[in-house]
């Protein structure tokens, strides 16, 4: 069948319908809510949702975090964010139930150069303002360190251009909240050899969360399949480089010019099996699935995701996309195998 | 026509793009089969003041709203002049061959842009083009010599226009107009039109299978089709069409005999024309390549290249064999046109 056709569906009902007071009768008013009774720790049994003006309390014992706000000569806190709210001893905040990604020092993002500016680039990340990535903070090819030039200033192009992929690690925030980029690993770089998606990031609902490890290496049928979780919610899912491999055991820190490979900034791919691009299309899948059944998304489920889809292709025998049924099948076998 | 936007992938994105597309079979970035559909969500008959109306949403989140709305007006003093003077020969009261296309306005509303910019006027005249392009739509508009009804498709895409609309209006169109009823006409001859009250008398614009006739006329629907290599795409997703070689919008209406033929076809100006070329391991100065190369031979190096190592926008048209591929899957018996319209049957009111 070329065309599935589905009826419209209400939005499915919370995983944990049962409310966090058991009683019904002793439930506050709509616009007030039980707080005392609220569990001190994050969690998915808190599923009432605050909208935005609604009053969380009038009780002058609470102190409001993010999320919230209190005129200055009244004690009630009202909430100015769609979410559930989070107690923290005597905080309370409001987690979104959706938003974008709020960059943090530290974070492994995958961005995408959108304007080339003398001495930076400027990279979208999700966030809500673009990033910077200065060209003092990237590898120059062949590892040589040395002082950024008004030559390199004019070949800034060749290093990166508009639209061209990039992972890398946010290094500081601006005043505005705008993240500050850098290169400088043998990690980080250009993406080639693979394939890009943009899901749901860090921010609240479903999507990449941040995790031990955002860069790993999944044993695919066709070969290794390197798969890159942005913590923005950009993924990367390439096939795995062969001599960066072999280079990084025989390089230390302090011979990074070796290793710094001329490939750095190549915008030419490798060749590229076809067994290789369908695990790649794959795994991207997966990716979607988990999404789309609002499971989070990390190495784990990733790898328990791909196996499950050979698994139900094995048992009904088709290659087919994953999607509708299919997708439901694989959220639940990953979360049954947690 | 204007490209809808500008890509913005990287040349390896688009290189990899292309050579998975190329492939045999094709290797699609969401696994489909090259001839499937994204499921897609729909209702008919959302909208309780039109006559009809459909709600498509495709999974990649782009969703349109169409409303019918039908109108009785007096036909213009010119026309039943000439009415008139034929009247001695032609008495049938069906209509056949007396309608006008201008009875049927098509108005698109995409966020963000103008009524008049490029996309919705093309996509609007695209889709009209194919309404008025088998005759039998607007001829179900004629009352009689001095009436007729004026029909008001109103498409609203609500979401921005992530990759090219077409097919989501167009089987959105579709749907609307096949839940589009009409009022009973009481009334008989050329008077003054009468119309019978009761909504549940009303007819369908189309009418719909019976038993004596299974075989009933549809409208039109509308497939975007593009090509990569020598493959033949269809519902191609935004990442697809970024480096399609041709882009066709072929448009089929099912005929009295119950197959399908194509009433319309268009290529579309493939958004690939505007990306960037890659520049070849050899000649990136970033990479290893030691010697600044002249303008010139990277120029010649592109060439030798000729697309293969790095990205390069295609060239040069779609060959008649192609376009005839396409037709014939779209419109043969069991083909993609096929199913696409049986799955839009389906749909619940």
């Amino acid at each position: 069948m070329a065309i599935t056709v589905l009826p419209p569906a209400p939005a499915a009902p919370p995983p944990n319908p049962k409310p966090y007071h058991d009683d019904a009768d002793s439930s506050p008013s709509d616009d007030e809510m039980d707080i005392d009774s609220l569990p001190t720790t994050k969690s998915r049994t808190n599923t009432t949702i605050i909208t935005p003006g609604q009053t969380v309390t009038d009780d002058p014992q609470w102190m409001r975090g993010h999320g919230t706000t209190a005129a200055p000569d009244s004690s009630t806190i009202r909430s100015t964010l769609a979410g559930t709210l989070q107690k923290t001893n005597k905080l309370l905040s409001v987690v979104p139930l959706r938003a974008r990604y709020t960059p943090e020092i530290g974070d492994l993002v995958i961005g995408r150069i959108v304007e080339v500016q003398a001495r930076r680039w400027k990279v979208d990340v999700a966030a809500p303002l673009l990033a910077n990535l200065l060209l003092s903070s990237i590898n120059l090819p062949g590892g040589i360190l040395r002082r950024r030039t008004s030559v390199d200033e004019l070949n800034i192009r060749s290093f990166f251009g508009e639209g061209e992929l990039l992972v890398a690690e946010v290094q500081g925030l601006f005043q505005d909240g705008s993240a500050s980029l850098h290169t400088r690993s043998l990690k980080y770089g250009k993406l080639r050899n693979g394939q890009f998606m943009a899901v749901a990031g860090v921010g609240g609902g479903a999507g990449v969360v941040r995790a031990r490890r955002q860069i790993f290496t999944l044993q695919a049928r066709g070969g290794e399949v390197d798969v890159i979780l942005g913590v923005n919610g950009y993924v990367w899912i390439e096939k795995k480089a062969e001599e960066a491999a072999k280079e990084k055991e025989e390089v230390g820190i302090n011979r990074l010019e070796q290793s710094t490979s001329e490939a750095v900034y190549s915008s030419q791919n490798d060749e590229i099996s076809e067994a290789t691009r369908r695990d790649i299309a794959r795994v991207a899948g997966v990716v979607r699935v988990l999404v789309e059944g609002s499971v989070k998304v990390d190495e784990e489920n990733v790898r328990r995701g791909y196996e499950a889809g050979l698994e139900l292709d094995e048992e009904e025998g088709v290659v087919d996309f994953l999607n509708g049924e299919r997708g439901a099948r694989i959220c639940e076998m990953v979360l049954s195998g947690a | 026509m204007a490209p809808y936007t500008n890509i913005p992938l990287s040349p390896a994105e688009l290189s990899y793009l292309q050579t998975s597309l190329s492939a045999t079979p094709p290797i699609r970035p969401d696994g489909r089969s090259p001839t499937q559909f994204r499921p897609l969500v729909a209702e008919a008959d959302i909208l309780p003041s039109a006559n009809g109306s459909a709600r498509v949403c495709f999974s990649d989140g782009t969703e349109a709203v169409v409303g019918i709305k039908a109108e009785v007006e007096r036909t213009g003093r010119a026309d039943v002049f000439r009415e008139g003077e034929s009247e001695g020969e032609d008495v049938n009261a069906t209509g056949e061959g007396k309608g006008r296309n201008e009875w049927l306005e098509v108005a698109i509303d995409v966020p963000g842009l103008r009524d008049d910019d490029a996309l919705p006027v093309f996509l609007g005249a695209m889709l009209s083009e194919a309404l008025g392009a088998d005759g039998a739509l607007r001829d179900r508009l004629w009352i009689n010599a001095r009436f007729h009804w004026r029909l008001y498709v109103d498409i609203l895409l609500l979401s921005p226009p992530l990759s090219y609309p077409l097919p989501l209006l167009s089987l959105t169109t579709h749907l609307a107009l096949l839940n589009t009823r009409l009022p009973a006409l009481l009334s008989q001859g050329d008077e003054d039109p009468l119309f019978n009250d009761d909504w549940d008398a009303s007819t369908h614009l189309y009418p719909r299978p019976s038993k004596p006739s299974p075989a009933t006329q549809k409208p039109p629907i509308t497939l975007l089709v593009t090509t990569t290599g020598p493959n033949i795409l269809f519902d191609p997703s935004r990442d697809e069409l970024a480096v399609a070689e041709s882009v066709l919008a072929v448009s089929a209406a099912p005929t009295a005999s119950g197959s399908l033929s194509v009433v319309a076809i268009r290529s579309v100006d493939p958004p690939s024309r505007l990306t960037a070329a890659g520049v070849p391991r050899e000649i990136n100065s970033a990479s290893g390549a030691t010697a600044t190369a002249s303008a010139g031979e990277v120029l010649a190096a592109r060439e030798k290249d000729e697309g293969r190592g790095v990205w390069r926008a295609p060239r040069g048209g779609v060959g008649r064999k192609v376009v005839a591929e396409v037709v014939k899957m779209v419109v043969a018996k069991g083909g993609v046109g096929e199913e696409v319209l049986a799955g839009l049957e389906g749909v619940e009111t």
